[in-house]
C-alpha cells in the first residue's frame, strides 16, 4: 500500500516537471581563467562568457534543465546560472574543494571533495548539506544510476569505485580497479556502468546486478590516458576521451572493441553527447578549444575557441 | 511471499559479506631510522594503505627491526630498507630472503641496480638516472646550474600537488625524495596485496616485478626494470624551482633513457 502511494506520488512529480524549451546552449568550464563559455551548440558560435568564481571544473544541469550548476573548486562552492536568462544566481557553500558532481533524478547533487576524501550530498535549491560520506583518497568521478538508487564515486589515489546506496547514504560495495580511476558513466538502461583508469590505461564494465567487473580492456591508443565516458542513447556505443592522446575513442559498449577514433584538441578531458547522440562535444584542456565531433562520421567538424583550460561541458538540448 | 523472499535475499547477502569481511593483516618489516623523512614517508604510505584497506579488508602495520631480528623471522611479506648499500646487498643476497621483495628506500647507488638481483627493488632514482637527466638538460641549456631531484615540494602535475599537500598537512614539513620513496614503497605493497589478496612473500614479489601498474603520482605508470629500478621521471631544479622534467621531450627511449636500462 505504502509502495503504491510512493509510486503514485513519484509519477505525479515526474509528470509535473515542466520542461523548458531547449536553448541549445553548450556551457564549458574553463579551469584556468575562472570563466564559463556559453556556445550555441548548433552553430558553434560563442554567445557570451560568464564569471561565476574560481577554478570552475564539474558542470551539469538540473533535471528540468532550468538551472546550470558549476563546481567552483577554488571557492569551495557550487555556482548556479539560470539557463534561459543566463542570470548568475547566488553560489552555495559545498565543502572542501568540490571537483565534480552528478545530479540525482530528485535534483540533489552528489559531489566529490577531492582534498578531503569524501562525497557530499547537497540540495542545490536550499544549499543544505544533506550528508557527507567518507570515500577513498582524491575522489573524482561521480555517476548517479538512472533509477537514482546508487551513486558511484572513484577514488583516484586508492584505485576504487565506491558504490553508495542513496537510501542509506552509505558505501555498500567497493570495487578495486586499475590505477587512477577517473570517469564513470551508466548505460541508460542501468544494467552496466563504465569506469576509466588514467594510469592503468583501462576501461572496465561494471555489472550493476552484482557490482563486480564483468570485462575490461587496455586502451590500445598511443599516449592514451582515459578520462571522460559518454554512452550513446541506444547503449550500443561508448565514447572515451584520452587526454594527451588527443583523440576520442569510439568503442562497442558491449565488447569494448574499438570501432574508430576521432582526432580532437590537445589534452582532451570532458565530453558531452547531444540528446540524440549525433554530436559529441569535447573540452580540450591544452588547445583551449571545444571540438564538435560528428558521431556518424567519427570526425571533428569544428574546433571552437573557448577560455583557458577547458575542463567540462553541459548541454541544454 | 515476494517480500519474504527479498528479505531472505538481503539476509543471505548480509551473511556472505560478513563471512567475507575477514581482514588480511599485513605486517611490513623495516630497517632504518624511526624519525625523519623516510619514517614520515612510510607513515604517510601506511595511512593511505589503511584508508584503502578499511574499504577492501586489509590492515597494514609497520614493524621496525634490526638486521639480526630480521634474519630470525619467518613468513615475511616484504622488507623495507633505509640502510647503507652493503647492508642492502647482504640482506638481498641472503638465501633466506631470495624470494622476498627487498625495497631499497633511500640509496641511489648504481651498484644496487647493476647487481641485478631478482628480489631487490630500488625506489629512488639511481645516481646514473640523475646524471643522464642532467646531461639531457645541459645539452639544451649549457649555462644552467640546475641539479636533479626525484621529487619536489612544488611538484603539482599528475596529482603530485595533492600528495604534497596531504604530506605537509600530516607532518608540517615538505615531502622530499626520501619521503616520496618510502611512501611509494608502501603504496606499491598495498596495491599489490589488495589485488593478490595474499601476504605470501613470493606471490608479492612476483606481482611487483611482473604485473603492477603503479600510480606514483608522477605521471606514467611506474613499473620495475629487470634491474629492480622503478621507472620514473625526475625533476631538474634550479634555485629550488622546478625548471624541467626528464626525460626531456623528444629524447629517444622515454623513461628508459635514464639510467641502466636492463641487465642484458
Amino acid at each position: 500500500m505504502k509502495l503504491k502511494q510512493l509510486i503514485l506520488t513519484s509519477l505525479v512529480l515526474v509528470s509535473a516537471t515542466a520542461w523548458a524549451d531547449p536553448t541549445y546552449r553548450l556551457f564549458v568550464t574553463n579551469e584556468k581563467d575562472n570563466t564559463v563559455s556559453v556556445i550555441d551548440s548548433r552553430t558553434g558560435l560563442l554567445e557570451t562568457t560568464l564569471e561565476l568564481g574560481n577554478r570552475p571544473r564539474g558542470i551539469d544541469l538540473s533535471p528540468d534543465h532550468k538551472t546550470l550548476y558549476v563546481a567552483l573548486s577554488g571557492d569551495n562552492a557550487i555556482g548556479r546560472v539560470d539557463v534561459a536568462t543566463l542570470e548568475i544566481l547566488e553560489s552555495l557553500s559545498a565543502g572542501d574543494d568540490p571537483e565534480t558532481f552528478d545530479v540525482h533524478p530528485n535534483g540533489n547533487l552528489y559531489l566529490s571533495n577531492e582534498d578531503s576524501a569524501k562525497a557530499t550530498v547537497m540540495n542545490p535549491s536550499t544549499g543544505e548539506i544533506i550528508e557527507e560520506i567518507r570515500v577513498g583518497l582524491e575522489p573524482e568521478g561521480v555517476a548517479v544510476s538512472p533509477d537514482g538508487s546508487r551513486v558511484l564515486v572513484t577514488s583516484e589515489s586508492t584505485n576504487m569505485v565506491h558504490v553508495i546506496d542513496t537510501a542509506l547514504h552509505k558505501v555498500v560495495t567497493n570495487i578495486l580497479v586499475a590505477a587512477r580511476p577517473r570517469g564513470l558513466a551508466f548505460s541508460h538502461d542501468g544494467l552496466r556502468a563504465y569506469v576509466s583508469s588514467e594510469i592503468g590505461n583501462e576501461i572496465a564494465i561494471i555489472d550493476t546486478k552484482t557490482y563486480t567487473i564483468s570485462d575490461k580492456v587496455v586502451v590500445d591508443i598511443p599516449r592514451s590516458k582515459p578520462m571522460a565516458i559518454q554512452i550513446s542513447p541506444d547503449d550500443k556505443t561508448l565514447y572515451l576521451t584520452t587526454g594527451r592522446a588527443a583523440k576520442v575513442v569510439i568503442m562497442d559498449a558491449q565488447t569494448l572493441a574499438i570501432k574508430s577514433t576521432a582526432d580532437v584538441g590537445k589534452r582532451v578531458w570532458g565530453a558531452v553527447l547531444s540528446r540524440d547522440g549525433s554530436m559529441l562535444y569535447t573540452a580540450n584542456g591544452v588547445s583551449n578549444t571545444v571540438s564538435m565531433v560528428d558521431t556518424a562520421a567519427s570526425k571533428s567538424i569544428m574546433e571552437i575557441e573557448v577560455g583557458h583550460g577547458p575542463w567540462g561541458l553541459a548541454l541544454d538540448d | 511471499m515476494q517480500v519474504i523472499k527479498s528479505w531472505l535475499f538481503v539476509l543471505l547477502i548480509g551473511l556472505s559479506s560478513s563471512l567475507m569481511a575477514e581482514v588480511i593483516e599485513v605486517r611490513l618489516h623495516y630497517v632504518g631510522p624511526t624519525e625523519g623523512s623516510v619514517w614520515q614517508g612510510l607513515q604517510q604510505g601506511l595511512d593511505e594503505a589503511n584508508i584503502q584497506g578499511d574499504f577492501l579488508g586489509q590492515k597494514y602495520t609497520l614493524q621496525p627491526v634490526t638486521p639480526a631480528q630480521l634474519m630470525a623471522l619467518n613468513n615475511v611479506t616484504a622488507i623495507l630498507l633505509a640502510t647503507d648499500e652493503q647492508q642492502i646487498l647482504d640482506l638481498a643476497q641472503s638465501e633466506k630472503f631470495a624470494h622476498i621483495a627487498i625495497f631499497n628506500l633511500s640509496s641511489d647507488a648504481d651498484n644496487l641496480r647493476a647487481a641485478c638481483l631478482d628480489n631487490l627493488l630500488s625506489i629512488p632514482a639511481s645516481h646514473k638516472m640523475k646524471q643522464d637527466a642532467l646531461t639531457q638538460w645541459l645539452a639544451q641549456h649549457p649555462q644552467s646550474t640546475a641539479h636533479v631531484q626525484g621529487w619536489h615540494e612544488d611538484f603539482k602535475k599528475f596529482a603530485a600537488g595533492q600528495l604534497n599537500s596531504r604530506f605537509k598537512k600530516a607532518y608540517g614539513v615538505v615531502m622530499d625524495d626520501d619521503a616520496w620513496s618510502a611512501w611509494a614503497a608502501v603504496k606499491l605493497l598495498s596495491d599489490t596485496v589488495a589485488r593478490t589478496q595474499s601476504i605470501d612473500g613470493a606471490v608479492t614479489l612476483n606481482y611487483l616485478k611482473n604485473d603492477i601498474t603503479f600510480d606514483g603520482q608522477k605521471g606514467a605508470s611506474a613499473t620495475f626494470r629487470s634491474t629492480g629500478q622503478l621507472r620514473q621521471l625526475v625533476l631538474l631544479v634550479q634555485d629550488n624551482k622546478i625548471v624541467a622534467e626528464a626525460p626531456l621531450r623528444g629524447v629517444k627511449g622515454g623513461l628508459d633513457s635514464l639510467g641502466l636500462e636492463s641487465c642484458k
